[in-house]
C-alpha cells in the first residue's frame, strides 16, 4: 500500500511530535527483566569476583581462547577481557545472558552472581564466595579447580525442590 | 518479502534539516537484522549508561529488549508473520509497527464494535529516543507510522479508525499530539492505557500537519 504525504506534512508533524516517546504494545513492553529487578550492588564485590573467575575457568575448561569464546558466545571481546581481568567491572546484561546460554547455566542465577540483580537465594552468593575462595586462576586447570567449578555449576543448575 | 515503498521525510535533528526517507508497508529480514544487530546493542548500552548515572529505573525506556536475542525465534518470526510497516532512513530501520485488521473492534460508544486497525506494536529506534540519546537522531517516526495506520484503515473501509495500547511513557503523544480518545487503563492488557481514534480525529490528525 502506497501512501502520499507531502514534505511539509512530514516536517510539520515531526515538529509537533518533537522528542515524544511513541512506544505501543506488548511486543515493546518487556517484563522479563522486570521480574529480576536489576540493581547495582556496589557493596557486593565478591559475587562479581566469582563471576569473573567463573567465566575464566569455564572458558579454560572448554579449552577456548578469549577470542574464540567471544566469537562462539557472540559477546564483545573487549568486554570479555574486562570481565576476566577487572573484578569490579559490571558486565552488560546481554553479555551475561549470552554467556549463561553458552555455558548452559540458568540466566537468572548468573545475573545474581554477576551482581546485576538482587540475590533471591542467599545460598547462591555463599557458594559464589566459596567458589571464589577455592579457585585460583593459573595457566592450567587443576583437578581442584575443575572440581570447584563443577560443584559451582551444579549449584547454579540445581532445580528448586 | 517485498515491500511497497512510499517516499517520506524525517527531520534530522543534528543537521537541523529534513532528510528523505522511506515508509515500507512490511517488516522484512532487513528490519529484523537492524533490530537485532543495531537496536538491541544500542538499547543495552544506553540502559547501562542510565544505570551507571543512577537514573531511577522508572525513567528507563519501557520497551527495553533485554531478551531481544534470547526470544529471537518466536518473537522475530512473529514480527515477520504480521502485517507490518517500517520507516527506513539513513540506511537503517528507524521505526517499526505491526497492525491487526481483523481481530479487534472499536470500544468508543459512538463507534462500538465497528472494525478497526489495531496497532499491536510500534517502536522507535533507540537513537531516536531522547531519554537514551540527546539529541536524538530523527524526529517524526511516530507521526508517519500513525498516518500509515490511518491510511490503511481508510483502505480497509474502516474510515481512519485505529486503536492501540500505549506504553506509559508514550501516553502523552497519543493523547495530545494525536488527539486520540483515552479509554483509560486496560486491566486486561498489561495495565496499559487504551487509546482509540475516530474518523473525525483521523481527519483532524492529518489536518494538523497541513497547518502552517
Amino acid at each position: 500500500m502506497k501512501i502520499d504525504v507531502t514534505r511539509e506534512w512530514c516536517l510539520r508533524m515531526a515538529q509537533l511530535e518533537a522528542d515524544s516517546d511513541i512506544g505501543v504494545g506488548r511486543y515493546a513492553l518487556n517484563s522479563i527483566f522486570d521480574s529480576e529487578t536489576p540493581s547495582p550492588m556496589e557493596n557486593l564485590e565478591e559475587p562479581t569476583i566469582a563471576f569473573s573467575r567463573f567465566v575464566r575457568l569455564m572458558r579454560r575448561n572448554h579449552g577456548l581462547t578469549v577470542e574464540k569464546l567471544a566469537e562462539d558466545a557472540d559477546v564483545d571481546i573487549a568486554e570479555l577481557v574486562e570481565i576476566e581481568d577487572d573484578t569490579r567491572y559490571k558486565p552488560q546484561p546481554r553479555t551475561v545472558y549470552q554467556l549463561a546460554n553458552y555455558f548452559q547455566v540458568p540466566r537468572g542465577k548468573l545475573l545474581q552472581v554477576a551482581g546485576l540483580t538482587v540475590p533471591k537465594d542467599s545460598r547462591i552468593i555463599e557458594e559464589a564466595f566459596r567458589f571464589a575462595a577455592r579457585s585460583e586462576p593459573v595457566a592450567a586447570l587443576s583437578p581442584e579447580e575443575r572440581a570447584a567449578l563443577e560443584t559451582f555449576v551444579a549449584v547454579l543448575s540445581e532445580q528448586k525442590p | 518479502m517485498t515491500a511497497t515503498v512510499s517516499p517520506i521525510y524525517l527531520f534530522n535533528v543534528e543537521k537541523r534539516e529534513p532528510e528523505e526517507a522511506e515508509l515500507w508497508d512490511a517488516i522484512t529480514e532487513q528490519q529484523i537484522s537492524d533490530w537485532e544487530g543495531e537496536w538491541g546493542p544500542e538499547l543495552s548500552k544506553s540502559i547501562q549508561r542510565l544505570k551507571r548515572a543512577g537514573v531511577d529505573r522508572r525513567s528507563w525506556p519501557q520497551s527495553r529488549h533485554w531478551n531481544w536475542r534470547d526470544k529471537k525465534a518466536d518473537h522475530l518470526q512473529g514480527l515477520l508473520a504480521c502485517q507490518g510497516f517500517s520507516v527506513v532512513g539513513g540506511g537503517l530501520t528507524q521505526g517499526m509497527m505491526i497492525v491487526d485488521t481483523a481481530k479487534k473492534r472499536c470500544r468508543i460508544e459512538s463507534q462500538k464494535n465497528k472494525h478497526i486497525v489495531y496497532i499491536e506494536y510500534l517502536e522507535n529506534a533507540p537513537w531516536n529516543r531522547k531519554e537514551l540519546f540527546d539529541p536524538p537522531r530523527y524526529r517524526g517516526v511516530g507521526s508517519i507510522l500513525i498516518r500509515a495506520a490511518i491510511e490503511l484503515s481508510k483502505n480497509e473501509s474502516f474510515k481512519g479508525r485505529i486503536g492501540l495500547h500505549s506504553l506509559p511513557q508514550a501516553d502523552e503523544f497519543y493523547a495530545d499530539t494525536c488527539n486520540m480518545t483515552d479509554l483509560g487503563v486496560d486491566a486486561g492488557y498489561y495495565g496499559l492505557r487504551y487509546f482509540e481514534m475516530t474518523p473525525e480525529q483521523a481527519v483532524a490528525f492529518i489536518e494538523k500537519g497541513n497547518q502552517l
